[in-house]
């Protein structure tokens, strides 16, 4: 029967550093496994569309401007995204990896989270066509 | 010039403002402290006196069903007791501004009167969680409350006088915890469960009920509760500091020995678990009044034999 | 005559916002003085509908939904899912993915227990304690983290596997990682079992006697501190719980310091089997492919999550979508017990015996009675237990 069991670590604790992280004056690194943001390889795909049929979150739209010329538009919806990586292995090409190093998401205005992948003049081309969907 | 004097010594020094900053900055130590021995950062310098800056930002809200009369007035009455008590006790390691014969008994329930008052706004509210708190913080101001006093009155005894100044005066001449260990050991248990700080906190026990008597409290009345106490341990501290520790003669040796007495209570609370209430009375029923009644026998033979 | 004074009682709420309570559940206390002498219970505010909207996801997207169903618990409701998917087609996942997954398992239970300890601890008002427990926590999160790429949702199942392999510089930093918890944790061992304040508080608190815990059925660590000796790891081993036997940690007193005691020999228990496991990972591949449609039929998997036994049972019909998911948590099963526990202890030991239990009440939140409008079936305890009896005779492997 001890009173003060903890006497130990509480008298250790006087004369060590807070183990506190002072973010964001520190950062640590990040290890190499963390799934952060998405990123696409437009060269591998050939717009099968599993991993948007896959993604639990509905966080990818594949658009199609010409399957035969392979020229795929893919929205990523960053904030509808939960990191689970499953579009990384769903796809069978693997054009799908997640970054360790952009993990610092947060943001200001909506459009930090659309992210847009693809050749810019079919980018353009499918940001018209979903501005025409929706007015 | 006198009255100047006393208005000065009430208002703002030793008293008043300087005392209700003392009382932010004790806590802010304290904070501090229990954070260290955490091996965590703990708050910045201004976070208590940031919090009772919001507290007075924000609106009242008075529940249904208690008299309000109360409900606004005790805070007032707590704080108004905590800052009388501290014109009789050595603050800042001066004499006392105001002395007279039995100070110490007036001190006393001036500062039980804090909790008095704590257990009335909760008895006051009808809500269940503050009825729990406030007959919890009942049974404990009357089981610590004997021992405390009893404890408070062997120096008292050793000087002669139950005037503050006497027994201070006396004490900077004697090192009372050397003569009085026992008596030192319970005076400094007595002050956590004064104050309530764990392991005594079963009245205001967060996990149990929420926030006890203080429950139904916010803006103003809870900034002033909250002040009281900052208060209270300021001048819990310089007593015991005062009677025990040989006394201040300068602010120096004051902050001092009062900062060294609360990195005892820090770590006193760090390492203790919360005691429910049950067993704080059975505590301090039994090994409290066992020590300072021995203490006592100890001091009343001593004086027997000359 | 003598008129007889009457006590001051009423009800106590705890919930569904206390503070006492990390998830909203709503607890009637009816208190005399400080003992309690009637509570009840109301749960359903955390529910999501989580079962129905399984029923309109394809299996993969149903893999990270069951794995939000609860944070400390994610990777057995993920497991468990795969392991009756895999079940329902016919197809057995690696058994190198197997040991991994089992890995990641026992790693999640070591991050529960500590978690818990820390919780339990704040409750009994003993926040160093908290605050320790929590910052060892942060050790095998940051394991978790560097293995599987997150630290809370890991995400390591794919149905037939597992995402990622183990390379050689992260088992040794799991090695690592497990030597300072295993100091660290033969020390709060020391502390549960010897700390008088602490001691006060949990000795002889909450006593549930074994006959007490099979008549409520209670599962896991708070079954297995009352001496019942129920481990589905050890009853119907699963995944890499095959070849890495587990012993079970009984302890018979019943009440929260046997809890206490029970977990952090777990804790022991858990260090054990990963360095068995790491020592003695299988080669082989890290996943097999899964059809996108799954055969019909029915599946049921029981799987040891750290808080119990958790049940899942999986429908198909043939589609890429499942028919009915149904999960039955542990902490449903428990939480009867709180109930009948907590008559005649004090106020004060409420939120000790509720933490006891380690609840979760996301998890709990399942509809349990399902009314048809044409006719009622009612099954006894009896009558269940016969046909789950005939049910695995005839479906025996």
């Amino acid at each position: 029967m001890k009173i003060g069991t903890m006497l130990s670590d509480v008298t250790a604790s006087l004369f060590k550093k807070p183990v506190t992280q002072r973010y964001p004056s520190e950062r640590r690194k990040p290890p190499k496994q963390l799934r952060a943001f998405l990123v696409w390889d437009p060269e591998s795909c050939t717009g099968c569309g599993l991993c948007a049929m896959d993604c639990p979150a509905g966080a990818i739209e594949m658009i199609v401007i010409d399957k035969k010329a392979k020229r795929f538009v893919m929205h990523y919806h960053v904030d509808r995204c939960t990191f689970c990586a499953q579009c990384v292995h769903s796809c069978r090409q693997g054009g799908l990896s997640m970054t360790s190093e952009t993990w610092e998401l947060a943001g200001l205005d909506r459009s930090s989270f659309d992210k847009w992948y693809g050749d810019p003049l079919d980018v353009e081309l499918a940001m018209g066509d979903e501005a025409a969907e929706q007015t | 010039m006198q009255t100047l004097n006393s208005l000065f010594a009430l208002l703002i020094f030793p008293g008043g403002l300087s005392l209700l900053a003392a009382g932010l900055l004790y806590e802010w130590i304290d904070r501090k402290l229990l954070a260290q021995f955490q091996n965590r950062i703990g708050p910045r310098w201004f976070q208590p006196l940031a919090d009772v800056l919001k507290l007075l930002a924000k609106e009242e809200i008075i529940p249904e069903g208690v008299d309000r009369r109360l409900f606004i007035g005790l805070p007032v009455i707590a704080l108004a007791g905590g800052l009388t008590a501290a014109l009789y006790a050595p603050l800042w390691g001066f004499a006392p501004a105001f002395s007279f014969q039995g100070d110490l008994v007036v001190t006393l329930y001036l500062l039980s009167l804090l909790t008095l008052c704590i257990g009335l706004a909760g008895a006051n509210t009808l809500d269940r969680f503050s009825l729990v708190g406030a007959t919890r913080t009942l049974t404990q101001l009357f089981s610590y409350e004997a021992p405390f006093l009893l404890a408070l009155l062997g120096p008292a005894i050793a000087a002669g006088s139950w005037q503050i100044s006497d027994i201070s005066a006396y004490a900077q001449q004697h090192w009372m915890v050397l003569a009085q260990p026992l008596g030192f050991i319970v005076i400094l248990i007595g002050l956590m469960g004064k104050l309530e700080l764990p392991p005594f906190d079963a009245p205001e026990a967060e996990t149990e009920i929420v926030a006890g008597a203080l429950t139904e409290y916010s803006g103003r009345g809870l900034a002033l509760f909250r002040l009281g106490k900052g208060v209270e341990m300021v001048v819990g501290l310089a007593l015991v500091a005062a009677f025990y520790l040989g006394g201040a003669g300068n602010p120096l040796l004051f902050i001092a020995k009062t900062l060294g007495l609360l990195f005892i209570v820090a770590g006193v609370q760090s390492l203790l678990a919360r005691m429910r209430i049950d067993q704080t009375v059975g505590l301090w029923w039994r090994y409290g009044a066992l020590f300072v009644l021995a203490q006592w026998i100890f001091i009343l033979g001593q004086r027997v034999m000359g | 005559m003598i008129e007889e004074r009457k006590r001051e009682r009423f009800t106590v709420p705890i919930g569904p916002q206390h503070p006492a309570l990390k998830e909203p559940g709503h607890f009637q206390f009816t208190v005399e003085g400080e003992i309690v002498t009637e509570a009840s219970v109301r749960l359903g505010y955390a529910h999501r509908g989580i079962e129905k909207a399984a029923e309109g996801r394809n299996w993969v997207q149903n893999l990270y939904l069951v794995e939000r169903i609860c944070g400390i618990c994610s990777h057995i409701h993920a497991t468990a899912f795969s392991l009756g998917v895999e079940q329902l087609a016919g197809v057995e996942a690696p058994p190198r993915a197997q040991a991994i997954r089992t890995l990641v398992a026992e790693l999640e239970r070591i991050h529960s227990h500590l978690l818990w300890l820390g919780v339990a601890a704040h409750e009994a008002g003993f926040d160093t304690l908290f605050m320790y427990s929590w910052r060892d926590r942060e050790t095998v999160m940051d394991l978790l983290e560097e293995l599987t790429g997150n630290r809370v949702n890991y995400s390591a199942n794919l149905l037939g596997g597992v995402k990622f392999d183990i390379s050689q510089a992260q088992m040794e930093a799991i090695l690592q990682g497990l030597d300072f918890l295993e100091t660290r944790t033969y020390h709060y061992l020391e502390v549960v079992n010897s700390d008088t304040l602490f001691l006060q508080r949990t000795r002889g608190v909450g006593v549930m006697t074994r006959s007490q815990a099979e008549l409520l059925g209670a599962v896991g660590p708070t079954a297995r501190a009352s001496g019942v000796v129920r481990d589905v790891r050890v009853e119907a081993p699963y995944a890499g719980y095959i070849d890495f036997p587990v012993h079970p940690v009984v302890e018979k007193a019943g009440d929260l310091e046997a809890r206490f005691v029970v977990r952090m020999k777990e804790l022991l228990e858990s260090y054990f089997l990963i360095r068995g496991i790491l020592a003695h990972l299988p080669e082989g591949e890290i996943n097999a492919r899964l059809p996108r449609r799954i055969k019909p039929g029915e599946a049921i998997v029981r799987v040891e999550a750290p808080r119990g036994e958790l049940l899942y049972f999986i429908k198909s019909n043939g589609s890429d979508t499942p028919e009915r998911v149904k999960v039955r948590t542990p902490t449903i099963c428990n939480m009867t017990s709180v109930i009948k526990l907590a008559v005649g202890h004090q106020l004060a030991d409420i939120p000790m015996i509720l933490a006891g239990i380690d609840p979760c009440f996301s998890c709990n939140d399942r509809s349990v009675l399902i009314r048809r409008s044409d006719s009622e079936q009612h099954w006894d305890w009896e009558t269940l237990r016969q046909y789950g009896n005939r049910f695995y005779h005839a479906n025996a492997k």
